[in-house]
Protein backbone atom coordinates (compact mmCIF):
# COMPACT_ATOMS: atom_id res chain seq x y z
CA UNK A 1 0.00 0.00 0.00
CA UNK A 2 1.23 3.53 -1.01
CA UNK A 3 1.90 5.66 1.85
CA UNK A 4 -0.95 8.46 1.62
CA UNK A 5 -0.01 11.90 0.75
CA UNK A 6 -1.33 14.86 3.22
CA UNK A 7 -1.03 18.15 2.24
CA UNK A 8 0.21 19.53 5.79
CA UNK A 9 0.92 23.75 4.01
CA UNK A 10 -2.58 24.72 3.06
CA UNK A 11 -3.29 27.07 5.96
CA UNK A 12 0.47 28.53 5.34
CA UNK A 13 -0.30 29.25 1.95
CA UNK A 14 -3.17 30.44 2.07
CA UNK A 15 -2.77 32.46 5.71
CA UNK A 16 0.85 33.77 4.99
CA UNK A 17 0.85 37.63 4.52
CA UNK A 18 -3.14 37.60 5.36
CA UNK A 19 -3.42 36.63 8.31
CA UNK A 20 -5.51 33.98 10.12
CA UNK A 21 -8.39 34.33 10.35
CA UNK A 22 -8.86 37.36 7.98
CA UNK A 23 -7.84 34.67 5.36
CA UNK A 24 -11.43 33.49 5.42
CA UNK A 25 -13.17 37.12 4.91
CA UNK A 26 -16.05 36.58 2.54
CA UNK A 27 -16.55 32.37 3.15
CA UNK A 28 -19.02 32.58 5.40
CA UNK A 29 -22.89 32.26 4.44
CA UNK A 30 -24.80 35.28 5.21
CA UNK A 31 -24.73 35.59 9.05
CA UNK A 32 -27.58 34.48 10.69
CA UNK A 33 -27.84 37.37 13.81
CA UNK A 34 -27.21 40.27 14.15
CA UNK A 35 -25.79 42.46 16.70
CA UNK A 36 -28.32 42.73 19.63
CA UNK A 37 -30.11 39.46 19.04
CA UNK A 38 -30.82 37.36 21.87
CA UNK A 39 -29.47 34.02 21.28
CA UNK A 40 -28.98 30.04 23.18
CA UNK A 41 -26.55 28.22 22.91
CA UNK A 42 -27.04 24.88 21.75
CA UNK A 43 -25.63 21.85 24.00
CA UNK A 44 -24.25 20.13 20.78
CA UNK A 45 -22.11 16.85 20.63
CA UNK A 46 -18.20 17.30 20.14
CA UNK A 47 -16.00 14.46 19.62
CA UNK A 48 -12.87 14.81 21.89
CA UNK A 49 -12.30 18.87 21.33
CA UNK A 50 -14.43 22.52 21.47
CA UNK A 51 -14.06 25.89 22.52
CA UNK A 52 -17.32 25.97 23.27
CA UNK A 53 -17.29 26.29 27.31
CA UNK A 54 -19.49 24.05 29.19
CA UNK A 55 -20.68 27.10 30.97
CA UNK A 56 -22.12 28.19 28.41
CA UNK A 57 -23.97 25.86 27.31
CA UNK A 58 -27.81 26.06 27.30
CA UNK A 59 -27.42 29.62 28.48
CA UNK A 60 -29.19 32.69 27.07
CA UNK A 61 -26.97 35.65 25.56
CA UNK A 62 -26.68 38.80 23.53
CA UNK A 63 -25.14 39.30 20.23
CA UNK A 64 -22.54 42.45 21.24
CA UNK A 65 -20.77 42.08 17.94
CA UNK A 66 -20.08 40.02 14.67
CA UNK A 67 -16.26 39.49 15.25
CA UNK A 68 -15.02 37.27 11.79
CA UNK A 69 -15.35 34.56 9.95
CA UNK A 70 -13.55 31.37 10.18
CA UNK A 71 -14.39 27.07 10.50
CA UNK A 72 -15.30 26.43 13.90
CA UNK A 73 -12.15 25.06 15.72
CA UNK A 74 -13.98 21.66 16.39
CA UNK A 75 -13.39 21.49 12.46
CA UNK A 76 -10.42 22.81 12.38
CA UNK A 77 -8.61 20.62 14.80
CA UNK A 78 -9.26 18.08 12.31
CA UNK A 79 -7.57 19.83 9.62
CA UNK A 80 -11.46 20.63 8.07
CA UNK A 81 -11.39 24.54 6.56
CA UNK A 82 -14.86 23.87 4.66
CA UNK A 83 -17.60 25.18 7.03
CA UNK A 84 -16.51 28.69 7.33
CA UNK A 85 -18.99 30.41 9.36
CA UNK A 86 -19.49 33.60 11.39
CA UNK A 87 -18.53 34.04 14.82
CA UNK A 88 -19.97 36.24 17.43
CA UNK A 89 -19.40 38.07 20.39
CA UNK A 90 -21.93 37.01 22.94
CA UNK A 91 -22.69 38.88 25.94
CA UNK A 92 -24.09 36.87 29.18
CA UNK A 93 -25.22 37.77 32.34
CA UNK A 94 -24.02 36.19 35.15
CA UNK A 95 -26.81 35.27 36.81
CA UNK A 96 -27.79 33.07 33.94
CA UNK A 97 -24.71 31.38 33.73
CA UNK A 98 -24.26 30.93 37.71
CA UNK A 99 -28.10 30.64 39.45
CA UNK A 100 -26.60 31.23 42.76
CA UNK A 101 -24.53 34.67 41.76
CA UNK A 102 -25.38 37.39 44.28
CA UNK A 103 -28.49 39.64 43.12
CA UNK A 104 -26.53 43.12 44.68
CA UNK A 105 -24.33 42.32 41.45
CA UNK A 106 -27.08 41.46 38.78
CA UNK A 107 -25.15 43.45 36.70
CA UNK A 108 -22.04 41.88 36.23
CA UNK A 109 -21.53 39.80 32.35
CA UNK A 110 -19.13 37.53 30.45
CA UNK A 111 -18.33 38.58 27.15
CA UNK A 112 -17.22 35.39 24.86
CA UNK A 113 -16.70 34.43 21.52
CA UNK A 114 -19.06 31.33 19.89
CA UNK A 115 -19.72 30.55 16.41
CA UNK A 116 -22.76 30.39 14.34
CA UNK A 117 -23.67 26.57 14.29
CA UNK A 118 -24.06 26.45 18.46
CA UNK A 119 -26.66 29.20 18.49
CA UNK A 120 -30.54 29.46 18.28
CA UNK A 121 -32.65 32.29 18.49
CA UNK A 122 -34.46 32.29 21.28
CA UNK B 1 9.82 53.13 28.22
CA UNK B 2 7.20 52.00 30.46
CA UNK B 3 8.62 48.66 31.75
CA UNK B 4 9.62 48.48 35.09
CA UNK B 5 12.35 46.50 36.65
CA UNK B 6 10.64 43.32 37.15
CA UNK B 7 9.90 43.31 33.43
CA UNK B 8 13.60 43.93 32.66
CA UNK B 9 13.76 40.84 34.51
CA UNK B 10 11.35 38.74 32.95
CA UNK B 11 13.13 39.35 29.69
CA UNK B 12 16.47 38.52 30.32
CA UNK B 13 15.69 35.07 31.91
CA UNK B 14 12.88 32.50 31.19
CA UNK B 15 9.90 33.64 33.69
CA UNK B 16 10.41 32.02 37.18
CA UNK B 17 8.37 28.98 37.84
CA UNK B 18 5.72 29.48 40.79
CA UNK B 19 6.86 27.11 42.50
CA UNK B 20 10.77 26.42 42.88
CA UNK B 21 10.47 23.13 40.80
CA UNK B 22 10.28 22.09 37.24
CA UNK B 23 6.97 21.22 36.29
CA UNK B 24 6.32 18.08 34.11
CA UNK B 25 5.06 19.85 31.36
CA UNK B 26 8.66 21.73 30.92
CA UNK B 27 10.45 18.57 30.85
CA UNK B 28 7.38 17.40 27.91
CA UNK B 29 8.32 20.59 26.13
CA UNK B 30 11.64 19.53 26.11
CA UNK B 31 11.18 16.52 24.94
CA UNK B 32 8.70 16.67 22.64
CA UNK B 33 10.95 19.63 20.69
CA UNK B 34 14.26 17.55 20.92
CA UNK B 35 11.71 14.72 19.16
CA UNK B 36 10.99 17.25 16.49
CA UNK B 37 14.50 18.28 15.65
CA UNK B 38 14.97 15.10 15.14
CA UNK B 39 12.38 14.53 12.72
CA UNK B 40 13.65 17.48 11.64
CA UNK B 41 10.07 19.30 11.29
CA UNK B 42 12.36 22.42 12.24
CA UNK B 43 15.79 22.78 13.13
CA UNK B 44 17.59 24.00 16.47
CA UNK B 45 18.43 27.47 14.17
CA UNK B 46 14.46 27.53 14.06
CA UNK B 47 13.91 27.07 17.69
CA UNK B 48 16.40 29.47 18.81
CA UNK B 49 14.88 32.42 16.61
CA UNK B 50 11.73 31.71 17.80
CA UNK B 51 12.86 32.32 21.10
CA UNK B 52 14.79 34.93 20.56
CA UNK B 53 11.62 37.03 19.40
CA UNK B 54 9.52 35.70 21.86
CA UNK B 55 11.86 37.40 24.66
CA UNK B 56 11.69 40.61 22.64
CA UNK B 57 8.34 40.86 23.22
CA UNK B 58 6.68 43.06 26.32
CA UNK B 59 3.80 44.80 27.28
CA UNK B 60 5.41 48.36 26.75
CA UNK B 61 3.48 48.48 22.89
CA UNK B 62 0.11 47.74 24.75
CA UNK B 63 0.84 50.73 27.03
CA UNK B 64 1.64 52.72 24.16
CA UNK B 65 -1.57 52.28 22.86
CA UNK B 66 -3.51 52.78 25.47
CA UNK B 67 -1.84 56.47 26.15
CA UNK B 68 -2.31 57.23 22.69
CA UNK B 69 -6.25 56.16 22.74
CA UNK B 70 -6.21 58.42 25.70
CA UNK B 71 -4.63 61.47 24.07
CA UNK B 72 -6.39 60.78 20.95
CA UNK B 73 -10.77 60.23 20.46
CA UNK B 74 -9.66 59.14 16.83
CA UNK B 75 -7.60 56.72 17.83
CA UNK B 76 -9.39 55.20 20.40
CA UNK B 77 -12.15 54.37 17.90
CA UNK B 78 -9.73 52.86 15.98
CA UNK B 79 -8.11 50.79 18.56
CA UNK B 80 -12.30 49.51 19.30
CA UNK B 81 -13.02 48.86 15.80
CA UNK B 82 -9.50 47.08 14.77
CA UNK B 83 -7.50 46.41 17.18
CA UNK B 84 -4.97 44.44 14.53
CA UNK B 85 -5.02 48.27 12.44
CA UNK B 86 -4.42 50.03 15.40
CA UNK B 87 -1.28 47.90 16.74
CA UNK B 88 0.77 49.54 13.34
CA UNK B 89 1.15 52.91 15.17
CA UNK B 90 2.95 51.02 17.99
CA UNK B 91 4.84 49.12 15.73
CA UNK B 92 3.10 45.61 16.30
CA UNK B 93 2.40 44.03 12.62
CA UNK B 94 0.49 41.17 13.94
CA UNK B 95 0.25 39.54 10.25
CA UNK B 96 3.72 39.73 9.04
CA UNK B 97 5.76 39.21 12.12
CA UNK B 98 8.21 36.37 12.51
CA UNK B 99 8.32 33.54 12.06
CA UNK B 100 5.21 32.50 10.49
CA UNK B 101 3.59 35.85 8.86
CA UNK B 102 0.17 34.28 9.28
CA UNK B 103 0.18 35.38 13.23
CA UNK B 104 1.99 33.72 15.78
CA UNK B 105 1.10 30.30 16.63
CA UNK B 106 -2.12 30.15 18.50
CA UNK B 107 -1.63 33.84 18.65
CA UNK B 108 -3.79 34.24 15.26
CA UNK B 109 -4.80 37.64 14.23
CA UNK B 110 -7.40 39.40 15.80
CA UNK B 111 -6.49 41.90 18.81
CA UNK B 112 -9.70 43.38 20.44
CA UNK B 113 -9.41 46.43 22.41
CA UNK B 114 -11.73 45.95 25.22
CA UNK B 115 -13.29 49.73 26.48
CA UNK B 116 -13.98 50.43 30.40
CA UNK B 117 -15.89 53.44 31.08
CA UNK B 118 -16.81 54.35 34.19
CA UNK B 119 -19.56 52.35 34.87
CA UNK B 120 -18.05 49.06 32.80
CA UNK B 121 -14.85 47.39 33.82
CA UNK B 122 -13.37 44.31 31.71
CA UNK B 123 -11.13 41.58 32.67
CA UNK B 124 -9.16 39.32 30.54
CA UNK B 125 -9.09 35.22 30.87
CA UNK B 126 -8.81 32.31 28.81
CA UNK B 127 -10.76 29.67 30.83
CA UNK B 128 -10.16 27.06 28.23
CA UNK B 129 -5.86 27.25 28.60
CA UNK B 130 -4.17 30.81 28.38
CA UNK B 131 -4.68 32.58 25.41
CA UNK B 132 -3.06 35.96 25.44
CA UNK B 133 -2.36 38.84 23.00
CA UNK B 134 1.32 38.25 23.09
CA UNK B 135 2.69 40.32 19.97
CA UNK B 136 1.56 43.25 21.71
CA UNK B 137 1.98 42.22 25.69
CA UNK B 138 4.45 39.77 25.65
CA UNK B 139 4.66 36.24 27.71
CA UNK B 140 1.63 35.67 30.01
CA UNK B 141 2.67 36.26 33.88
CA UNK B 142 2.49 32.67 35.93
CA UNK B 143 -0.91 33.39 37.62
CA UNK B 144 -2.69 34.15 34.17
CA UNK B 145 -2.02 30.36 33.72
CA UNK B 146 -3.27 28.90 36.41
CA UNK B 147 -6.24 26.88 36.40
CA UNK B 148 -7.03 28.36 39.99
CA UNK B 149 -7.47 32.02 38.03
CA UNK B 150 -8.58 30.62 34.96
CA UNK B 151 -11.73 28.67 36.71
CA UNK B 152 -12.17 31.20 39.40
CA UNK B 153 -12.68 34.64 37.75
CA UNK B 154 -15.37 33.41 36.02
CA UNK B 155 -17.62 32.21 38.60
CA UNK B 156 -16.26 35.11 41.33
CA UNK B 157 -14.82 37.62 39.64
CA UNK B 158 -15.68 40.37 42.13
CA UNK B 159 -13.94 38.20 45.02
CA UNK B 160 -10.74 37.05 42.64
CA UNK B 161 -10.30 40.98 41.73
CA UNK B 162 -10.11 41.80 46.08
CA UNK B 163 -7.66 39.47 45.87
CA UNK B 164 -6.03 41.45 43.44
CA UNK B 165 -6.53 44.75 45.60
CA UNK B 166 -9.10 46.39 43.25
CA UNK B 167 -12.36 46.40 44.78
CA UNK B 168 -15.35 47.87 42.82
CA UNK B 169 -18.77 49.50 43.84
CA UNK B 170 -22.08 47.47 42.73
CA UNK B 171 -22.79 49.84 39.97
CA UNK B 172 -19.50 49.32 38.37
CA UNK B 173 -20.84 46.52 36.16
CA UNK B 174 -17.87 43.45 35.66
CA UNK B 175 -17.38 42.36 32.62
CA UNK B 176 -15.04 38.57 31.74
CA UNK B 177 -13.63 38.61 28.65
CA UNK B 178 -13.26 34.81 28.30
CA UNK B 179 -10.64 34.60 25.00
CA UNK B 180 -12.10 31.59 24.00
CA UNK B 181 -11.60 31.64 20.30
CA UNK B 182 -9.05 33.54 17.17
CA UNK B 183 -9.52 36.82 18.81
CA UNK B 184 -6.78 38.01 21.99
CA UNK B 185 -7.65 40.80 23.99
CA UNK B 186 -6.43 43.99 25.89
CA UNK B 187 -8.41 46.16 28.26
CA UNK B 188 -8.12 49.98 27.49
CA UNK B 189 -8.48 51.48 30.94
CA UNK B 190 -10.24 54.80 32.31
CA UNK B 191 -7.78 57.36 31.89
CA UNK B 192 -7.29 58.23 35.89
CA UNK B 193 -7.89 61.72 37.67
CA UNK B 194 -4.27 63.51 38.17
CA UNK B 195 -3.23 62.99 35.00
CA UNK B 196 -4.12 66.41 33.34
CA UNK B 197 -2.07 67.69 30.71
CA UNK B 198 0.19 64.81 31.18
CA UNK B 199 2.58 63.89 27.55
CA UNK B 200 2.37 59.99 26.24
CA UNK B 201 5.54 59.03 27.96
CA UNK B 202 4.30 59.89 30.90
CA UNK B 203 0.89 58.31 30.80
CA UNK B 204 2.26 54.80 29.11
CA UNK B 205 4.55 54.47 32.25
CA UNK B 206 1.57 54.37 34.32
CA UNK B 207 -0.15 51.66 31.97
CA UNK B 208 0.87 48.09 33.58
CA UNK B 209 0.89 44.88 32.32
CA UNK B 210 -2.30 44.21 34.85
CA UNK B 211 -4.47 46.99 33.91
CA UNK B 212 -3.95 45.70 30.14
CA UNK B 213 -5.20 42.17 31.60
CA UNK B 214 -7.76 44.27 33.85
CA UNK B 215 -6.79 43.13 36.82
CA UNK B 216 -5.50 46.65 38.41
CA UNK B 217 -6.54 50.00 36.98
CA UNK B 218 -4.16 52.76 36.45
CA UNK B 219 -3.00 55.09 38.84
CA UNK B 220 -0.63 58.24 38.93
CA UNK B 221 2.44 57.35 40.28
CA UNK B 222 1.93 53.07 40.44
CA UNK B 223 4.30 51.62 37.73
CA UNK B 224 4.89 48.85 38.40
CA UNK B 225 2.34 45.23 38.60
CA UNK B 226 1.61 44.57 42.56
CA UNK B 227 3.50 41.60 43.68
CA UNK B 228 2.15 38.46 43.83
CA UNK B 229 2.35 35.62 46.32
CA UNK B 230 4.45 32.73 45.92
CA UNK B 231 3.93 29.55 47.55
CA UNK B 232 7.18 27.85 48.84
CA UNK B 233 8.06 24.11 46.89
CA UNK B 234 7.35 21.52 49.55
CA UNK B 235 10.05 19.60 47.56
CA UNK B 236 12.30 22.26 45.90
CA UNK B 237 14.24 21.49 43.32
CA UNK B 238 17.85 21.27 43.46
CA UNK B 239 20.26 21.88 40.47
Amino acid sequence: MSKPHYDREHHVKKATGIGDPQCFKGEAPPAKFKVGDRVRIKDLPDLFYTRTQAYTRGAEATVSRLVYESPPAEDESWDNTENVEWFYSLVFDMTELWPDYHAAFAKDTVETEIPEHYLEAC
Amino acid sequence: MSDDHDHEDEHLHPPAPMVDEVSEFEVLEIAVRELAIEKGLFTQEDHNQWTDYMHTLGPAPAARLVAKAWLDPEYKKLCVEDGVKASLDVNIDWVNTMPTKFGTPSDYCNLRVMEDTPTLKHVVVCTLCSCYPRPILGQSPEWYRTPNYRRRIVRWPRQVLAEFGLQLPEDVEIRVVDSNQKSRMIVLPVRPEGTEGWTEDQLAEIVTRDCLIGVAVPKPGITNNAKRPVRKAINPYKH
